[in-house]
């Protein structure tokens, strides 16, 4: 053993001292292995899940309460999470809005909510000496909130101005197309418009929170310089008002198909740029092969090596970007590939698009290539793992999205185990060339005849109503 | 420096610990020292280091003291467009292929350039270290500068100026704040330059850029992560030793006067939804003792629901979506600015007049116990939360040797604000708020009485 010991020593040690060569690529020993870590989780009596990831690298903490909610749950009233997610903070049944901003900001933690398509994330953090005032001010925001009219008529009134300024965002031009036209009538697809802002009534916050913050609804995770075996009677104790009770089971329907190849233009004059989006419905997030997917959309869209960024950038100069995502929801989600791009190049950049993604799907993957996306995938989920926040994160996603105990056990593996006949498998599976929408948001009279060759224009105004 | 003597160097820095003492008063947390060892290589290369086991990851960083203040006014954009040449290879890595050898290795990259400096980062799984000093010190020996590319980085650089500032609200913001404040300084151009000099732009320009800045003289290498210090000494000597010194560097100098003439500008924009005004005024140096009230100041100003414009503009008149109060200081000249967009159909007039009302009040008034309180708890959190990752790590420490010559400030620079006594706010409130001195940019609703012109390309 000892003999071993000294043999491994004397071996690091030429290693360390032996010139290199810096006309080739260094040689790298084995990478670390990507295993995700451990981490303490409980029921609370509640039903409350919790999980605590300890990391004593600064001395803050972090809660982040997860509420099986979001956009889903808003039925007709559209943009309803959102506005429950934002007033949380802003007048409890002991402190008015002022009084919680001071007390809060006093001690230099943060709150917000926020409402994503499936949920409701609240998350609060601050400095460990502050533990027991930020969960306190963190149970009053989650299980007290009123919601009181004035401060609901003022977010309404800011809602309103807020729409008047996306209708010069372009990148939120086209995300919000871009959803309509894969989800539908799917709650996927809404967005708030004026009238819908105005539709909504203080009541109805009322009415979200009592429906769906229940404690058996949820996930809670604790992130920080904290003990778990401490922390939970602490949390237990600041959340014991908070009573289990049943949440309504909602059926959701599947988001719609998709037929033809059309093209949306959203006109928004005196632009330099057009920003241009393929589009079509992807799998759910739970799907049985959503770790592959990462590698396949890497190869396409991931990064700068991706054959999107290699092309229309790095090839053509059209562009300074250019990426491909799937975005997985719980019930159904969405494929997309975007740039930015001068007018005058806009649709050759989108037939390029659409060749890359016609060849991943007609020809495997070079096996060089699909290595080198394989590691970068593998690696940056291993890079991923030095933060502990995102670590809690992904905790929190597997129950939310209902996906295996062991996910993120075996994400790495199976990331780095995707062949050229498999990546091929899974374009032809997922990605179609037949059955998609390019949305472009941009300057119609220099950019619509080329368009035209693409597809049926139909053409929008900055508010998305067909024109 | 012989090797005794940097031996020597080295085994001193080890053994002091450069965590900072405890205050007594007021009471703070603890935050978790951040140790590291820095020593000059023969060739000037300034190189910090700091072995963090928490993760089997690295970050390397590169800080070049070079920015869009050393360019010629002829030549505006031209740091930045290096930066993108940068990656093309060297004499030993074939074109095209940095992304994918950092890709294929597992990490991710990128660079920025801003007025005062040019950066470049690795994040690598631990075992990656060596492919990313061998690039950085390739880049700094050997890097590639033929016409291959630059045609084409030319078009890239244009789309990123497009997206960033021409094709968004308020992009020109930036653009407009520098020509407005740093007025007959080499800081009134914005480091995106302008289409015209990224066109004129020559090769044998490039050639001469990288030969006069990207020296072993004016660099900065920190790394940090899982790694053994004296195994990542070792390499780093091989990689970078051989790298000639160059000749000192020419820096530009800038008689910076915080006092200037007011000035006022209309920006009208096509795409500009929501009414915006900026008032700014010339600040110090982020070297100046004043730069830390001042900071504590934008917190109260700005920082929170409870601070107080966004108690005023926000909560009570209604008539902002979002303000902003903040010093932007730089290694030779400084800004201080208060920025709000306001809400559909409020007048710019009302906006500033409130702007103004809030900013004679702090003047008049000073800040109170409980604010000036709050103002040092944020600054505490900010701290005790900032520098988790490795890359924030490298990049800190970096950014704290070569504009402030003391990278112990990531464990230490907490302190100096909370030194800060309350009425130095006041202070520093009357000293730069100088009413005769506000500088103010309007991004107004275009209406048919007055239109717009379509953003121009120049």
């Amino acid at each position: 053993m000892h003999r071993h010991l000294l043999l491994l020593v004397l071996v690091l040690v030429r290693t360390a001292s032996a010139a290199i060569d810096r006309t080739k690529k260094p040689e790298a020993e084995p990478a670390p292995a990507a295993s995700f870590p451990d981490y303490k989780s409980v029921t609370l009596p509640n039903g409350l899940r919790v999980f605590v990831i300890e990391d004593d690298r600064k001395p803050t903490v972090t809660f982040r309460l997860l509420i099986k909610g979001g956009a889903i749950y808003d039925g007709e009233k559209t943009g309803l999470s959102s506005f429950v997610a934002s007033l949380l903070n802003r007048g409890t049944t002991t402190r008015d809005a002022a009084t919680f901003a001071k007390e809060s900001d006093y001690i230099g933690m943060h709150l917000e909510g926020a409402a994503g398509a499936d949920s409701i994330s609240v998350g609060a953090g601050g400095l460990t000496k502050y533990t027991d005032k930020i969960l306190d001010l963190f149970a009053d925001a989650v299980l007290h909130p009123i919601f009181p009219e004035e401060q609901f008529a003022k977010e309404q009134r800011k809602a309103l101005s807020a729409l008047e300024a996306e209708k010069q965002e372009p990148a939120r031009l086209a995300d919000k197309l871009a959803g309509k036209i894969v989800f539908g009538e799917h709650p996927y697809g809404s967005y708030r418009t004026p009238e819908t802002v105005k539709s909504l009534k203080r009541d109805d916050l009322v009415q979200y929170h009592q429906t769906w913050f229940a404690p058996n609804n949820a996930t809670l995770a604790i992130v920080g310089d904290v003990q778990a075996d401490a922390i939970i009677p602490v949390v237990e104790k600041a959340l014991a008002a908070w009573q289990q009770r049943d949440v309504p089971m909602i059926k959701m329907k599947a988001p719609p198909e998709l037929a033809g190849r059309n093209v949306h233009l959203v006109d928004r004059p005196g632009s330099v740029q057009s920003n241009i989006m393929f589009c079509q419905p992807g799998p759910p997030r739970n799907n049985p092969d959503s770790a592959e997917l990462n590698v396949v959309n890497a190869t396409l869209g991931g990064g700068f090596s991706g054959r999107l960024f290699q092309n229309l950038r790095e090839k053509h100069g059209w562009t300074y970007g250019a990426y491909s995502a799937f975005g997985m929801n719980r019930y159904g989600g969405s494929f997309t590939a975007s740039a930015e791009t001068r007018n005058a190049v806009t649709a050759p950049a989108i037939n390029e698009t659409l060749k890359e993604v016609q060849r991943l799907r007609d020809e495997p993957v070079p096996e060089e290539e699909l290595a080198l996306q394989r590691q970068y995938n593998v690696g940056n989920y291993l890079l991923s793992l030095e933060s502990s926040t995102r670590i809690a994160q992904r905790v929190q996603d597997i129950d939310l999205y209902g996906l295996p105990a062991d996910y993120y056990k075996t994400y790495a593996r199976r990331m780095s185990s995707v062949t050229p006949a498999q990546a091929q498998e899974l374009a032809k599976k997922y990605l179609s060339t037949e059955n998609f929408a390019i949305v472009v948001v941009g300057e119609a009279k220099e950019i619509k005849p080329e368009l035209e060759k693409i597809g049926k224009v139909f053409v929008y105004d900055q508010e998305l109503k067909p024109r | 420096m012989n090797p005794a003597k940097l031996a020597l160097a080295l085994a001193t820095f080890a053994l002091t610990p450069v965590f900072a003492k405890e205050e007594a008063a007021p009471p703070r947390a603890v935050l978790k020292p951040i140790k590291f060892i820095e020593y000059d290589l023969p060739n000037g290369l300034h190189v910090i280091l700091h072995e963090n086991h928490a993760a089997p990851v690295i970050s390397t960083y590169v800080l070049y003291h070079v920015g869009s203040k050393n360019e010629r006014p002829d030549r505006t954009g031209f740091a930045h467009f290096f930066e993108h040449l940068m990656f093309e290879g060297s004499d030993n890595i074939p074109r095209g292929k940095i992304d994918k050898y950092v890709s294929g290795a597992g990490g991710n990259l990128n660079a920025s350039t801003s007025f005062d400096q040019t950066d470049y980062f690795f994040n690598l799984p631990a075992n990656q270290l060596q492919l990313g000093l061998w690039i950085e010190s390739e880049r700094m020996m050997h890097a590639r500068i033929d016409e291959a590319g630059v045609e084409t980085q030319r078009q890239v650089v244009k789309e990123e100026k497009r997206r960033g500032v021409d094709n968004q609200p308020y992009g020109t913001l930036f653009e407009e704040l520098a020509k407005l404040v740093f007025k007959g300084t080499p800081y009134e151009w914005v480091p995106i330059g302008s289409f015209q000099y990224i066109d004129d732009a020559k090769i044998e320009e490039f050639r001469d850029f990288w030969k006069t800045y990207y020296l072993p003289n004016n660099a900065t290498l920190a790394v940090a992560g899982d790694i053994d210090v004296e195994k990542t000494k070792a390499l780093i000597g091989e990689y970078f030793g051989p790298i000639p010194k160059g000749p000192e560097i020419q820096r530009p100098k800038i008689d910076w006067q915080v006092s200037a003439p007011a000035t006022k500008k209309d920006v009208l924009k096509e795409n500009t939804p929501l009414p915006a005004t900026l008032h700014a005024w010339r600040a110090p140096i982020e070297t100046d003792p004043d730069s830390y009230p001042l900071e504590l100041l934008g917190n109260i100003l700005s920082t929170g629901r409870s601070s107080r414009l966004h108690k005023r503009l926000v909560e009570k008149e209604q008539v902002a979506m979002e303000v902003e109060a903040f010093p932007y200081l730089l290694e030779q000249a400084g800004v201080l600015g208060v920025y709000v967009i306001g809400q559909q159909g409020v007048s710019l007039d009302q906006l500033d007049t409130l702007i103004t009302e809030e900013v004679e009040k702090v003047k008049a008034e000073g800040v109170t116990a409980e604010e000036f309180q709050k103002a040092l708890n944020q600054k505490e959190a900010e701290f005790a939360s900032s520098f988790g990752t490795m890359n924030a790590r490298a990049k800190n420490l970096a950014r704290y040797h070569v504009f402030y010559g003391d990278a112990n400030l990531i464990n230490t620079e907490l302190d100096r604000y909370l030194a800060v006594q309350r009425e130095d706010l006041q202070r520093v409130a009357k000293k730069y708020f100088a009413s005769e001195n506000t500088s103010v940019l309007h991004y107004p609703v275009p209406t048919a009485a007055n239109p717009a012109v379509k953003p121009d390309e120049k």
